[in-house]
């Protein structure tokens, strides 16, 4: 076997299982093998801190909105009146403790706002998409907005008419919210 | 107790997703934009740059335009092959990707020096010069790395997005390492960071 054979069809980022037939045999290759070693290293070590980043949340707002152009708002959408109703009820909420406006007791709603928190976002969460709130339509397009996690007690929600959901065992709802600039709520997306 | 599904197959929601079922397309955007937007970023070295390209990736697959073929690769190295044909159309239209390859592709390099180019650096420092390092790659072999390494696609899908053969897939990112341990040799030594490098061949 050649070099560049081995380079080309073999090569992997570790030996297989330690030992490799070419590498044992070429010294050359094996220097040149065990001299990229460090910068792989690194590179997992960069891999591994870039694994928080991700798009920024408006990017999901704007494709949801073309998204919506394009097929109509599907039957899982369905129920936006009430969605939205709730979801200015936690704004309300939501805003208050964003700006520092509001006293935190008694502790009603649990906010996070980290960036890791908000990088995070969207990578891992479930299937729930953010809702646009009516008075925030086209303000998405071109701002920057933070991420605000917040957590409800299940029964604020049940009263501010939301279905509470089939797991009883969970004392609490998390939503996110979407706020612009100025500190106003923009989307809201629930998360269980 | 509830069962646990099995999560859906990317396939499973771009099929879904043109069906009209919203919460596919979130799923799916949900799952694939980090990656896709940390290789624009990494390539670009722009937060606006990697915002617009994830947007039109994401743009195309609604639009149908991406031109999937189960057939012919998974979804996700279709994604990345369009998000790499916007990012050389950016690099085309700024000419901001400096040409470095001047390398004959067929031949095998090896650095003139084998020590470790990241002996002595904290792990902080080791990340931040490798950054910069990756940043400073000829585009060719920044794609390979920042596709296989940093987002670990494997090489077949990474062949597809780039639309190559799989070999060069490997030779690449090799040759890859290999510039990155030179230049972040000479950033050590305090020197311009272009490595050097003497053509060696073997044969067994």
């Amino acid at each position: 076997m050649s070099c560049e054979e081995y380079w080309n069809d073999l090569a992997g980022a570790e030996p297989a299982e330690g030992f490799d037939g070419h590498l044992a045999a070429c010294p050359g290759c094996a220097a040149r093998w065990e001299a990229g070693r460090p910068v792989a290293q690194g590179l997992r070590l960069l891999a591994a801190e870039m694994k928080h980043v991700s798009a920024p949340p408006r990017l999901e707002v704007r494709l949801l909105r073309a998204y919506r152009e394009r097929y109509g708002r599907s039957a899982e959408g369905g129920g936006v009146h009430r969605w939205w109703a709730a979801a200015a009820a936690v704004l309300l909420v939501a805003g208050a403790l964003w700006m520092g406006m509001r006293p935190p007791a008694p502790p009603l709603v649990a906010v996070s706002s980290s960036p890791a928190a908000v990088a995070g976002a969207g990578a891992e969460e479930d299937d729930a998409a953010f809702v646009p709130l009516p008075n925030a339509a086209g303000s998405l397009q071109d701002e920057d907005v933070d991420l605000v996690r917040v957590e409800l007690p299940r029964s604020a929600v049940t009263a501010l008419g939301m279905p509470a959901g089939d797991d009883s065992d969970a004392e609490s709802v998390e939503a996110e919210v979407l706020v612009g600039p100025d500190g106003m709520a923009r989307a809201v997306r629930f998360l269980n | 107790m509830r069962e646990m599904k099995p999560p859906e197959t990317d396939h499973d929601l771009f099929e879904r997703l043109r069906a009209g079922q919203e919460q596919a397309f979130v799923a799916l955007y949900q799952r694939r934009q980090p990656s896709l937007y940390r290789f624009a970023l990494q390539m670009s070295g722009s937060a606006h740059v990697a915002e617009d390209v994830t947007q039109e990736v994401f743009l195309a697959l609604l639009r149908g335009e991406c031109g999937y073929d189960p057939e012919r690769g998974s979804l996700v190295a279709y994604l990345f092959g369009i998000a790499r044909k916007l990012l050389l159309r950016q690099f085309e239209r700024r000419r901001a990707d400096a040409p470095m390859e001047t390398a004959d592709e067929g031949r095998l390099a090896e650095p003139a020096d084998a020590s470790d180019p990241l002996q002595e650096l904290t792990a902080r420092e080791r990340i931040e010069a490798l950054r910069r390092a990756v940043t400073s790659l000829p585009r060719r072999y920044r794609e390979v790395v920042v596709l296989c390494d940093l987002e670990e696609v494997d090489y077949a899908e990474a062949a597809v997005a780039l639309g190559c053969p799989i070999g060069t897939v490997r030779s690449r990112l090799h040759r890859a390492r290999m510039l990155l341990a030179g230049k972040l040799r000479e950033e050590r030594r305090g020197g311009a960071a272009i490595p050097a490098w003497k053509a060696a061949r073997c044969e067994i």
